[in-house]
This record gives structure tokens, C-alpha cells and sequence, in this order.
């Protein structure tokens, strides 16, 4: 991997000739957004403002700054949360320094920022590991779509990207259900977070004894 | 009667001032700079040619950046603060006057001043700040350094002691802004004591005067103003009311 980013996306936008730069589920990391939204987002002055010349290391200024998530709001303006998951396409930021962003407690809205990320760029069976432990997280947090602000809660937030297709006006990449990966043999089962199923257990045993 | 005044006519600036003046000696150093360089470029040609290359002529940007190229300090940094676009709203500024192109120091808006050039809209502006162009102008190279994990890392923590930080000021500010608060109001409730004690003061003093002014009518200095107000039915000019 080279040791200098490019501060936009232009390079990798250009469409002439084959695209020879770093790939997510084999194509351009940044075609994992539609077309519309992401001109929309190159357009707008939090990306050349905000968003220009950053790295992995400096994007965490911008996104313990973040006060809402979503896709766009109000005359369908990009939200700075989903100009920065383009940053993040564009930089293709290791692994461990995504587990990094992750398991951070104190900034929720980065958690939640990574975690998109993961979604989109990881493979199916790491998205689940990764993400799944995150359910334990119930912090608020401020959702911002076309008709204003919503609250939602990070466990919520984890779940609608693991169940749902499209997650702030963004379509996800196609993905296996858990049960899916389960059957192929690709995931454990699935440990609950909550911890209150002893007694249930042991009915079970009971019941199989029995049988 | 004297002719009115033309523009022209104005002997304090004369009539030839509106034109351009031009520092000899600074075109005379530029002249020279020119001929050493291009005596410079003549050699590194005829060398080229002793040695079978081919000349390569390099623009001085260039040949700057070459030695420099990944040097760190040289490297674009993200922007520490917001762009200040409305910094210069509402003024007028003096742009040098430049060469009649399109956009150089022409009109209202926005301008960058390492370019001499003019922009419109912010929009604009900031695209352009973000351009090679400018970065060329400016000295910097259009390159970002990749994060590794310790300077995440580092980062990191850096922004969490910031917000621990953050969090412990704004309690202290709290209770000493309380303090702060209270003084002040002490502070205006005495002021407010006193004002109204001056003011208690001078209002009956004024009563005394008026007091002795009246007495002195009615001691018979003005006997017919007595008289009249007799004739009137009342007793004199100031008021009855009891002190």
C-alpha cells in the first residue's frame, strides 16, 4: 500500500481506462455509492471544505465532531456522516485501524461511522463478528433524514445495517442472512448478549433427558 | 468669476498621475535575474550536449520540488479550522493590478491572493484552494500521508484527554461563573442603594429650599402676590401639602 493518500476523489472517479487502484468486493471502492448521492456529496462544501486532505488518522477529528447520522436532509443535502463514509472508500483504511474506530467508547458517532463502513466494504462473515458485539451499545443517537431528526439508538443503528437493504439512502451490498452463513458453516451460532436464559437451559436439558 | 474646477484641472495631482509608475530598479534586478538564469539554462544545455543527452528544460517549480517531493512538511494537511468565507464581507479591497485576464482582480468576491485570481461564489473559492494550481502557487504538494496505526492511535487518545478536558472546564466554569455572577449582583445591588440614597437625599433638599423660598413669600416680601392668592381663595403659589 503506498504511503500518501490523495486529498479528494477525484483520481479515482476518472473514468477513463481500466481503474487500477485499490478494489472492495472487486470494483471501485467508491461506486459502492450511487451514482446521484455521491456527486451530490462532491459537490457540497462539507467534502471540499471539511473532508479535503484528510487521513485515517485525521478523519477521527471530523467524526467526534459529527452531531446526527443520515443519508440526506433537507433539500436533499448530503449529512457530513455520509460525506465521511465516502472519505472512508476513498482511503480504504486498514483493518485494525477500523477495529480501532470500533471498539472506541467514547465517541459514539465514530463507532457508528465504522461500523457502516464495515458494512459496506467487509466480507459477510466478518461483518457479523464484528458488529454483533456492538448490540450492547445503547446510546441515542440523532438520525437526520428528509423530514428532520430522529432518535434512534446504536444497537438499532447496528441492526437495521445487518437486516435492512438500504440504510441512509444508501444501498448495501448484498449479503447472506445470518442463518445462510450458519449453514455453510461460515458462522457460530449466534451468543445471546443477555445473559438470563440459564434457567431456560436447563429446562432443555431436562426435556432432553427426558426424551 | 473663476472657470468651474475639471477633473482634469487638478493641480495638486496633475494631470498625468492616473498612470502607471514602474520601479526601475526593481525591473532592472528582474532583467538581471532573467539574463543570469537563461545564461544558466544556455550551460546546462551545452553540457547536455557534450554528454549526448538531451536537454530537459525544467520550470523552477519543478526543479524545487523534485528535492522535496515526499518531504513531510510539504504534504497537505486536512484544515484545522472552518474557512472563514465571510471574513472579508462587506469590504473593499486594493487587488495589484494585473495583465486584463478573465478573472484576475476583477469585480466582487472572493480572492486568492498567492494566484491573483477571483472567484465568484465560495463554492468556487474552495475548489480552488483545493486545486494544483494553488497548491503549486503555495508551495505544497497535492498528497496526503497515509495514517498508519500507532498515529491513529495517538490521535485518538489525543481526543479523548481533549474531551475529558473539555468536560472538567466547562463544570469549573459552572461554579465560578455562579461566583462571578453573584458578586455582580451584590455588586448592583449597592450600587442601586446608593443611587436611590442620593436620590432620597436630593429630593429633600429641594423640599427645604422650597420650604424657606415659600416662607419667605408669606414673610410679606411679595405682598401682592399674597394678596392676590388671598382674593383667589388660597393660601399661596407652592403646595398645601403637609412635610
Amino acid at each position: 500500500m503506498s504511503k500518501t493518500d490523495l486529498p479528494d476523489a477525484k483520481a479515482m472517479l476518472d473514468s477513463r481506462g481500466l481503474y487500477d487502484g485499490p478494489t472492495i468486493h472487486s470494483m471501485n471502492p467508491l461506486l459502492l455509492m450511487e451514482k446521484i448521492i455521491r456527486e451530490r456529496i462532491i459537490d457540497s462544501m462539507y467534502w471540499k471544505e471539511q473532508a479535503w486532505g484528510l487521513n485515517a488518522a485525521t478523519l477521527l477529528d471530523r467524526a467526534v465532531e459529527l452531531q446526527f447520522i443520515g443519508g440526506q436532509y433537507a433539500n436533499q443535502k448530503p449529512t457530513p456522516f455520509i460525506c465521511l463514509i465516502l472519505k472512508m472508500l476513498q482511503l480504504n483504511p486498514e483493518r485494525e485501524i477500523l477495529l480501532e474506530y470500533v471498539q472506541d467508547e467514547d465517541f459514539k458517532y465514530l463507532r457508528v461511522l465504522a461500523a457502516f463502513y464495515i458494512r459496506l466494504a467487509w466480507p459477510a462473515a466478518e461483518i457479523y463478528k464484528t458488529l454483533e458485539p456492538l448490540m450492547a451499545d445503547y446510546r441515542k443517537i440523532r438520525l437526520r433524514t428528509q423530514s428532520g431528526y430522529k432518535l434512534t439508538f446504536v444497537d438499532e443503528f447496528i441492526d437495521e445495517l445487518l437486516t435492512k437493504e438500504r440504510v441512509c439512502d444508501i444501498a448495501l451490498p448484498r449479503m447472506p442472512t445470518r442463518a445462510q452463513l450458519e449453514d455453510m458453516d461460515e458462522l457460530e451460532p449466534r451468543e445471546p448478549l443477555v445473559s438470563d436464559v440459564d434457567s431456560d437451559e436447563e429446562g432443555e436439558e431436562g426435556e432432553m433427558m427426558e426424551e | 468669476m473663476s472657470k468651474p474646477k475639471g477633473v482634469y484641472d487638478n493641480a495638486a495631482t496633475g494631470d498625468t498621475s492616473f498612470r502607471r509608475t514602474w520601479d526601475r530598479e526593481e525591473y532592472a534586478q528582474k532583467a538581471a535575474e532573467r539574463q543570469s538564469r537563461e545564461a544558466k539554462e544556455r550551460k546546462e544545455r551545452y553540457e547536455a550536449k557534450l554528454a549526448g543527452k538531451k536537454y530537459i528544460p525544467k520550470s523552477e517549480v519543478d526543479a524545487n520540488a523534485e528535492e522535496t517531493r515526499f518531504d513531510d512538511s510539504r504534504m497537505i494537511e486536512a484544515r484545522r479550522g472552518r474557512i472563514r468565507l465571510d471574513e472579508n464581507l462587506n469590504k473593499v479591497q486594493i487587488v495589484p493590478l494585473g495583465t486584463t485576464g478573465s478573472r484576475r482582480g476583477k469585480g466582487p468576491g472572493y480572492y486568492c491572493e498567492a494566484c491573483d485570481l477571483n472567484f465568484t461564489n465560495s463554492l468556487e473559492y474552495v475548489e480552488h484552494l483545493n486545486s494544483k494550481q494553488h497548491l503549486n502557487a503555495t508551495g505544497q504538494t497535492d498528497v496526503v500521508e497515509r495514517a498508519t496505526l500507532e498515529m491513529v492511535r495517538e490521535r485518538l487518545i489525543w481526543l479523548k484527554q481533549r474531551k475529558h478536558e473539555q468536560d472538567k472546564a466547562e463544570e469549573f466554569d459552572l461554579a465560578k461563573r455562579l461566583a462571578e455572577r453573584k458578586t455582580i449582583e451584590e455588586q448592583e445591588r449597592l450600587e442601586k442603594k446608593e443611587r436611590k440614597r442620593i436620590k432620597k437625599e436630593e429630593t429633600r433638599q429641594k423640599k427645604v429650599l422650597t420650604a424657606t423660598e415659600t416662607s419667605e413669600q408669606t414673610s410679606g416680601v411679595d405682598v401682592d402676590a399674597a394678596m392676590m392668592a388671598r382674593m383667589m381663595g388660597f393660601g399661596g403659589f407652592t403646595s398645601t401639602k403637609t412635610r
